[in-house]
């Protein structure tokens, strides 16, 4: 199976060389740079396919496609070690979907020096394919900064309202996410004294002999703030609506959509295998702060008045069935997690998407100067539809959502039965928010701040250059909703043969 | 051939027709049409050859696994479901076929059609699935596709509105069905009704009403009926189809299926819920003036004699100590789906009488403005007349007769008190029934549209002919071919009970009582409500139905919303200055002091964000 390591490597390397070179061929006109940025975002995209297709559900226990090469850092235990095991896989591959679909609406978009905006995007993809990628912790971090810091560029440089701000805030919060987890896993380096940061090798060193109870405790309470203020827990998830507010399209699409996912799968595949006797004493904490997200912010997501703070409200929500299905510590609870991962990355990534068409039609936000875009855009509103119904997990257009919220109920109510109807009261919340939104947006009579934005822009369905990235988005999900066994078969298997998980199980 | 193929085409044929109509016909609406009524006598077809050529099978494939969890897609094709599969395919065909003399003007049929297609797929998709998961799949799809019609006059706010409230109302009762899913799982270990039927594991009574409320929001059973008579804001094909013969119909067909997991405590629930379902909907269509919220509120009052009929005869064969399991069948059962069959051929024929009217008015719906149209619209005159006298239970000759009897024979062995309230509710029924006749039908014409109203062409009146037909004969068991015997047999011998002459003076003194009062109180084509005048503050209650939406109205508007916007506020205020700043502001005291708070540097907003986050933690860990 390793015959194809070499494919994980230039899913990674690609989008990375080819960011330089468009900015080698700005002079040649917009042609040259849209094919050549494109191609950047569609090569990860074929090699993950291809290596999804190869991939032997049956690989025992460990990764598939390993490869691994000395850079340089080995005297502190650092290889550049690759690889895809049944959890990373399924992100992989979604990562290069959303990664086409994003980069695919930058090439068309009239911001200026669009050649740098995809170049901060294509630094962006190429550490997001290295963050599911990795097995070693350091490079799992390092590929996690090399997606963040092109993000607050983008936010900062491209952004939309309150940019600097946005991007001031983001920078602060998940810089400081990423520093306390970063010291939570070097505290796991020193006290576990193997002297590497392989997953691999700490983890069969870890279970030989497993850390005292206290630096295990620490260490997660690190780790679990730290990824938790990433995939924005509550109450440390205000930098998440404002930021994906301002960042502009593609930016949200790649961060809200994949990017988030590096706290939830830092815990699912580094915190908990390492430290397994860790989750214990934040157990609470986690139910608790889950609930939060489930329900005050299931709330706030309702009181929103702009489309795009209540889709980002809408994603932080979600977290916490995420959080919830994690602390069930069962396979099916963490693969549930997986599974609406991936569901919810292509999802929020085209809320985002449309909701920037949206924008260049009606010119704002602000749902309430909206209204009867039906009307005047009924692709756009059939495509936004199927959208918001697959947020709300409707089985349907969110099947894939549906799934994954289904597992997490269910292990949830193995682990504590009374959360569940806190957390299934979600559905009830989320099915009032979206589709105030979609009322307000798209039916009844025009506003007349649409009336009169309409006379210096004239709204026009969505163009095929747009539909594009939003049916590839579509089509992904639809694909996972019903053939839902092409992730799990794979998942399960990884799962099970990490004791931590499959123990749990009945 | 094997028999799973022709269940996988009846969910093909809509399918393929909402896709072929999405992707290329969307401006083209006569092929559009064209397309969806091909695909509607396809599914006609196919389930015909279902019913009475295949043996009752049931097929599964596994679709998704993890860990002990796993769901089947599958079909299961028993007695139950054939009967259900011949009322959707045959109803939802000449609901399509009307449809195309309904629609024919409309410019954008093209997404009406392909909506009833989806509609179609999704319900067929209920009927036939082996596993609960699955049928709450498409569950949640005929709500959807529900949702897309009623909102179909996009530019109505009040439209907007209704299909809003319909999917969340909806959803209401789909929080209480998918934690009643949840634990089932938990407690049976599958989801396969065939497997959760034989299971030795106990039932508790919280599963059955958790699984009821799915029931109670779909059905439109009290307190979540509120969105059914709003659903009326779409197309009348469409209340005809989804909102009275079929969808609606789905929660009395999702007990049926799962009856094997109710208490006697659960039923006795269910029983009440549709008793008082019954009678408030009775006493609210009184008032109403709306042709099609006249017949809503019918709708929910049937629907609740429907579910009082499962929990009176499921707790009769538990009484009995019958068991559920392999039979399936049990008087509850019968009696229900006896109701439900006969009830979707004269409610679907009374809407698209109604639909013949309003399209003949130019869309007029109100009954005071309406009148004399019985010499102006002779066939659907008599058609609805038909189905008139099937709803309000005609003795002897007619289907709701029979199938309305079964139910109170049941009631009368049972529940006394719960017979007593039934029989009321015909009264009701056969009271608000005439009068919505004789004010609509004779005297003079009270409006302009009235006036010049005439006959609709054959597409239109053909459907109704036939179902006229139907709501007339569908009491007798000889009506029905030999497939769809075993339910409707087994629903109709209850009427031959020990207490069936007793029952059935009680059942023709009702229809008496009603439809005589209901004469001799109002005027032929009459252009005010008489009880306003009368009786004005009963009719007060009853024209604000009670003040149900009232009260939602309120606490959406004045508590809910509120709520989230005060949370939102509180939420803002509290975590970027309470608790992010007042840690910063905490550790600066501590340290360089408040005023450097405002410097406005990156760097020093980390570190004190560091510094009061490390203290969280170490709170967090308790080292203090």
């Amino acid at each position: 199976m390793n015959d194809f390591a070499s494919l994980v490597q230039y899913s990674i390397a690609a989008p990375l060389v080819i960011a330089f070179l468009t900015l080698f061929v700005r002079n040649w006109g917009r042609p040259a740079i849209q094919i050549v940025s494109v191609t950047g975002f569609a090569l990860p995209l074929i090699f993950a396919l291809f290596l999804w297709g190869l991939y032997d559900p049956s690989t025992p226990g460990g990764y598939a496609f390993v490869s691994k090469m000395d850079t340089g850092l080995s005297m502190i235990g650092v290889s550049l070690h690759l690889g895809l095991n049944g959890v990373s896989l399924p992100l992989f591959v979604m990562a290069s979907v959303v990664g086409l679909a994003a980069g695919l609406y930058a090439a068309q978009s009239k911001a200026e020096n669009v050649h740098r905006y995809l170049f901060c995007l294509l630094v962006m993809q190429s550490g997001l394919m290295g963050v599911f990628a990795s097995i070693d912790i350091f490079f799992f971090y390092f590929f996690h900064e090399l997606a963040l810091i092109p993000t607050f560029v983008m936010v900062g440089v491209w952004g939309g309202r309150d940019r600097s701000y946005a991007a001031m805030k983001m920078t602060i919060y998940l810089t400081l996410g990423a520093m306390l987890s970063l010291v939570g896993l070097i505290l796991i380096y020193v006290k576990s004294g193997a002297e590497s940061f392989d997953l691999i090798e700490l983890k069969a060193h870890l279970a030989a002999a497993p850390l005292a109870d206290s630096i295990q405790n620490y260490a997660f309470g690190l780790l679990l703030f730290g990824f938790g203020i990433l995939v924005s827990l509550w109450p440390l998830h205000t930098w998440a609506p404002l930021g994906y507010g301002a960042a502009p399209s593609s930016a949200a699409m790649l961060h809200a959509g994949v990017l988030k996912k590096f706290g939830l799968y830092g815990l699912i595949q580094v915190a908990i295998p390492l430290l397994p006797d860790g989750i214990g004493q934040w157990e609470n904490w986690i139910v608790w702060l889950a609930l939060g997200n489930v329900l005050v912010i299931g709330f706030v997501a309702m009181a929103q008045r702009d489309l795009k703070q209540m889709i980002g409200y809408s994603s932080v929500m979600h977290m916490g069935y995420a959080f919830l299905g994690i602390a069930a510590m069962s396979v099916l609870g963490v693969g549930g997690v997986v599974i609406m991962m991936v569901a919810h990355g292509l999802t929020v990534a085209l809320l985002f998407l449309l909701s920037t068409m949206i924008h260049h039609r009606t010119q704002t936000f602000e749902m309430d100067e909206m209204g009867g875009l039906a009307k005047k855009a009924p692709v756009l509103s059939a495509f936004f539809v199927c959208a918001m119904m697959a947020s709300i997990g409707l089985p349907g257009p969110g099947l894939a959502n549906f799934w994954g919220e289904l597992s997490i109920f269910l292990a949830v109510y193995d682990f504590r039965s009374g959360l569940i109807y806190a957390i299934v009261l979600g559905i009830v919340i989320s099915a009032i928010y979206g589709l105030r939104a979609i009322a307000k947006v798209f039916f009844g009579e025009e506003t007349d701040e649409f009336k009169e934005s309409q006379k210096e822009v004239p709204v026009t369905d969505m163009t095929w250059a747009e539909r594009v990235p939003a049916l590839i988005l579509i089509i992904a999900l639809f694909f996972i909703g019903f053939f839902p066994k092409t992730v799990t078969n794979s998942l399960n298997d990884s799962l099970n043969s990490e004791p931590v998980y499959a123990q749990t199980e009945n | 051939m094997g028999s799973e193929l022709y269940a996988y085409g009846l969910l093909a044929f809509p399918l393929l027709s909402a896709t072929f109509i999405a992707f290329f016909f969307r401006r083209s609406g006569a092929v559009a049409s064209g397309i969806s009524v091909g695909a509607a006598a396809l599914i006609l077809a196919t389930a015909l050859h279902i019913i009475f050529r295949l043996e009752n099978f049931e097929y599964n494939v596994s679709w998704i696994e993890i860990a002990n969890f796993n769901v089947e897609f599958g079909f299961l094709i028993n007695d139950l479901t054939k009967l259900m599969l011949f009322v959707v395919a045959f109803v939802g065909f000449l609901v399509h076929v009307f449809s195309l003399g309904y629609m024919k003007d409309d410019p954008n049929k093209a997404r009406f059609f392909g909506g009833l297609s989806i509609f179609m797929f999704s319900m067929l998709g209920l009927v036939l699935a082996s596993s609960l998961v699955t049928l709450f799949i498409f569950w949640e799809l005929v709500g959807f596709s529900s949702y897309m019609l009623i909102g179909y006059y996009l530019d109505k706010p009040s439209a907007a509105a209704a299909s809003k409230k319909a999917f969340i109302v909806n959803r209401v009762g789909d929080f209480g069905f998918l934690i009643g899913i949840v634990m089932v799982f938990s407690a049976f270990g599958t989801l396969n009704l065939s497997e959760l039927s034989h299971s030795e594991a106990a039932t508790t009574t919280l599963i059955g009403l958790l699984l009821f409320c799915g029931t109670v929001g779909k059905s439109g059973q009290l307190p979540l009926h509120v969105w059914l008579p709003d659903a009326m804001e779409g197309p009348t094909p469409v209340s005809a189809l989804i909102h009275a013969a079929t969808m609606v119909a789905a929660g009395v067909f999702l007990l049926c299926r799962t009856g094997f997991l109710m208490t006697a405590d659960a039923l006795n629930v269910i029983l009440w819920v549709g008793v008082a379902t019954a009678l408030v909907a009775g006493f609210t269509a009184i008032a109403q003036r709306d042709i099609k919220k006249i017949l809503a509120y019918s709708t929910v009052s049937q629907l609740g004699y429907m579910v009082a009929a499962f929990g009176l005869g499921s707790l009769v064969a538990l009484g009995n100590g019958d068991s559920h399991g392999d039979a399936i069948v049990t008087g509850g059962v019968a009696a229900a789906m006896f109701h439900l069959t006969t009830h979707a051929f004269f409610k679907a024929l009374l809407f698209l009488g109604s639909g013949s009217i309003i399209h003949a008015c130019h869309h007029e719906q109100d009954i005071f403005r309406m009148g004399g149209l019985a010499k102006k619209m002779p066939i659907t005159f008599w058609t609805f007349t038909a189905g008139l006298l099937a709803l309000i239970g005609t003795p002897f000759i007619t289907a709701g007769f029979h199938s309305k009897d079964a139910i109170l024979a049941l009631a009368y062995e049972q529940n006394t008190l719960a017979f007593y309230c039934l029989v009321l509710g015909a009264i009701l029924t056969a009271f608000y029934m005439v009068r919505l006749w004789k004010i609509a039908f004779l005297g003079s014409p009270k409006s302009e549209n009235a006036e010049h109203a005439s006959e609709n062409g054959l597409v239109m009146t053909v459907p109704l002919i036939l179902l006229a037909v139907g709501s007339i004969l569908g009491g007798f068991v000889w009506f029905y071919p030999e497939a769809l015997r075993p339910i409707i047999a087994l629903g109709e011998e209850l009427n031959h009970g020990d207490s069936h002459t007793t029952v059935m003076i009680y059942s023709i003194v009702a229809w008496v009582v009603g439809l005589g009062a209901a004469w001799v109180f109002y005027g032929a084509g009459a252009a005010d409500d008489k009880l306003e005048s009368v009786a004005k503050p009963l009719h007060a209650v009853l024209a604000e139905k009670f003040y149900f939406d009232r009260i939602y109205d309120w606490y959406v508007a004045k508590v809910q919303q509120r709520v989230a916007v005060a949370i939102h506020f509180t939420e803002q205020i509290a975590l970027s200055v309470l608790i992010i700043r007042g840690m910063a502001g905490f550790a600066g005291l501590i340290g360089i002091g408040l005023r450097s708070l405002h410097v406005g540097s990156i760097h020093s907003y980390v570190y004190w964000f560091i510094g009061g986050l490390a203290l969280f933690w170490a709170l967090a860990v308790g080292l203090f």
